[in-house]
């Protein structure tokens, strides 16, 4: 009977009802929105991350990440590269050799990370081709072609088969250089990675590094993303000699940056919530003053104080939860569309999300992980926002609310 | 031996004690007996209605004992007193406070609930009840759509659903019509005599106070005249049966 007449309750000022619940139904598609958008931005920096950087894991020689240096190559490099193949749950395992270097050209010169790529399985790896704008990339039989970030060409006033020079030191500490052509400008929509980065032929580079046919590294590509761990410690198991990190070792600002957006995001939403606990707050304080004198007949006639609590808190959870449908569907649709067909934010700046790694165009994710979590916010909000109404009510004294 | 329903000692209700002291009700004896048809009758602001909410235990005197049935309620605690209101204490008010958002029915039911009554024995005396209320057509219905007399019945029945040891009435028939009142009158009386229902109310209306058998007139917080051939106050040890 408590159930019911909370229930029609909150029927008794329709419009005022209907006002708290498209409040409720619009805080929480908004929350939810704001949530799908974030989850969307940080699935695409990992993506970006896995695909395009670092790969899921990658194997380095223990010493390597220390000082960078060309010597420390991977024991066995080739035999090992088979081996990780091997890995059932490997989708693609990719060698490269790595030096930091400085680019000159006849205006200026930049520090550059040199990555010497078996262009073929690079331009599946790290998808390079596809991020390639300008240019075709690596030519089959042409040494000496590098392909260069954006970000640097802009930088260094470099245009598509322009000359530079690379200088680095050899594993004899020697100090080498080398001049290569641009063969393509590439873009990945993380502008400090395209800054630094840039590709030449492990051939070639191994040829002045004097590493022979061996690399640095071996960058891993999983079938599944949740293989991640399971992966990792099976490469640290089997290969305890060798360095082996997972994305978030290598790009651990990223790692942060979801933690920490995914702990905004609550935030955002408890701020949403509480603001919407103070309309709710408000109504029911409404309620309970109109209804003084009737809660002070109920107690009179023997309804015993929790139950008046019940009936508050009910009234409460009603008028909060019945928008709750609603705005998890509106949530739903419009993030279905939007997760289709992308959200484009480029208006908001393409270059300050650029320089951050984010691409321009988002699509956001439907949160589905966090919907207990929500509901039970949700409900949070409702119990507290009922306290002071149903403490109001429970502080009624019948004779003084019946006089009213 | 008859059955002593309530017995008052010496109870008074005082505003503002500690400054200008006001006396509602000013050292009253009362001694109810089962099956008593009593108004309670005075002048505005004689203390009737604080006299009624004393006796039903919506008010603590600060001075004197109440004993319903032998209990003391002036010492019993508010939870207690709730409980001890829902299980033998009948109110009917004078704008009838029925819940709106229930019908006619389940105002009435609203009480056997709280009693934890079962279903099938709800439903049993609800029909009866309706049956005498004469109000059998009107059980779905809300109270916004009865009349001020439907009302009121339904009022009493709720009241007498939870099988009550006395009913109390503050001006029942203060909002009704003559027709309604008479009517409202009529069932009081019938419960009164075929059910040994106890009646205490507080009235202005010469019609009810013709019909009660027992007259009490307040005057100043004080019982002025009691028109009962038993005396007004008889000590609690006497009577508690």
């Amino acid at each position: 009977m408590i159930l019911l007449m909370a229930w029609r309750n909150i029927w008794r000022n329709k419009a005022r009802s209907i006002v708290i619940m498209l409040s409720v139904a619009i805080g929480l598609f908004a929350g939810i929105g704001v949530l799908a958008l974030y989850k969307g931005m940080m699935k695409s920096r990992i993506r970006a991350v896995i695909d395009s950087e670092a790969g899921h894991l990658q194997i380095h020689h223990p010493d390597f990440k220390k000082d960078n240096h060309p010597a420390f190559i991977l024991p066995d490099a080739n035999a090992l590269l088979k081996k990780v193949q091997s890995f059932p749950a490997v989708k693609m395992a990719v060698p490269r050799t790595l030096a930091q270097g400085m680019l000159v050209t006849t205006t200026g010169s930049a520090g550059v990370q040199i990555n010497g790529v078996v262009p073929a399985l690079e331009y599946s790896a790290s998808q390079l081709k596809r991020k390639i704008i300008a240019g075709e990339g690596f030519h089959e039989g042409k040494k000496n072609e590098i392909v260069i970030g954006k970000k640097l060409a802009d930088k260094m006033k470099l245009k598509l088969g322009a000359k530079l020079v690379l200088t680095f030191t050899d594993t004899a500490d020697n100090l080498v250089s080398s001049a290569f052509r641009v063969a393509g400008i590439y873009q990945s929509g993380n502008a400090p990675f395209d800054e630094l980065n840039v590709y030449v032929s492990l051939t070639t580079l191994n040829e002045w590094l004097l590493t022979g046919n061996s690399f640095h590294q071996i960058a891993v590509i999983l079938k599944n993303d949740d293989d991640l761990q399971v992966m990792q410690d099976q490469l640290k198991k089997t290969y305890p000699s060798l360095l082996v990190q997972s994305w978030k070792d290598l790009s651990p600002e990223t790692e942060l940056m979801v933690k920490t957006v995914d702990e905004y995001s609550y935030i955002i939403m408890i701020i949403i919530l509480v603001a919407l606990a103070f309309g709710i707050l408000n109504t029911m304080l409404m309620s309970i003053l109109e209804r003084t004198k009737e809660i002070g007949m109920m107690v009179a006639l023997g309804t015993a104080k929790a139950k008046v609590f019940l009936l508050v808190l009910m009234e409460t959870v009603f008028l909060t939860i019945a928008g709750t449908p609603i705005g998890f569907l509106a949530a739903y649709i419009v993030i279905g569309y939007y997760q289709k067909h992308g959200l484009d934010l480029s208006g908001m700046g393409k270059d300050m999300m650029a320089s951050f790694g984010f691409e321009t165009t988002i699509y956001p994710s439907f949160p589905s992980e966090k919907l207990v979590m929500i509901l039970a916010m949700v409900i949070c909000t409702a119990l507290l926002s009922c306290l002071l109404p149903a403490l109001k009510a429970l502080r009624l004294q019948p004779v003084e609310a019946l006089r009213r | 031996m008859e059955k002593t329903v309530i017995d008052a000692h010496n109870i008074s209700k005082i505003y503002n004690p500690e400054t200008i002291p006001v006396y509602a009700v000013n050292n009253v004896h009362l001694h109810l007996l089962e099956g008593e048809f009593t108004a309670l009758v005075g002048p505005s602001g004689s203390g009737k209605t604080t006299l009624l909410n004393l006796i039903g235990g919506l008010d603590k005197p600060n001075e004197g004992n109440i004993y319903i049935n032998g209990t003391d309620i002036t010492k019993l605690s508010a939870g207690k007193l709730i409980d001890f209101r829902l299980h033998n204490i009948g109110f009917v008010f004078q704008s009838f406070n029925l819940i709106p958002v229930l019908t006619a029915k389940e105002n009435a039911e609203f009480i056997m609930l709280l009693q934890g009554i079962k279903k099938s024995e709800r439903e049993k005396r609800l029909q009866q009840l309706f049956k005498e209320i004469g109000l059998e057509d009107k059980t779905d219905i809300r109270p916004s759509q009865l009349s001020g007399g439907q009302q009121q019945r339904v009022a009493v029945a709720r009241a007498l659903a939870s099988r009550p040891h006395f009913i109390l009435a503050d001006e029942p028939t203060a909002n009704l019509d003559s027709v309604s009142a008479s009517n409202l009158l009529d069932l009081m009386e019938k419960l009164n005599r075929e059910e040994n229902m106890t009646f205490l109310f507080s009235t202005h209306d010469q019609r009810v106070i013709e019909r009660a058998r027992r007259v009490i007139t307040l005057v100043d917080g004080r019982i002025a005249s009691d028109s009962a051939a038993v005396p007004t106050s008889i000590p609690h040890e006497q009577v508690v049966t």
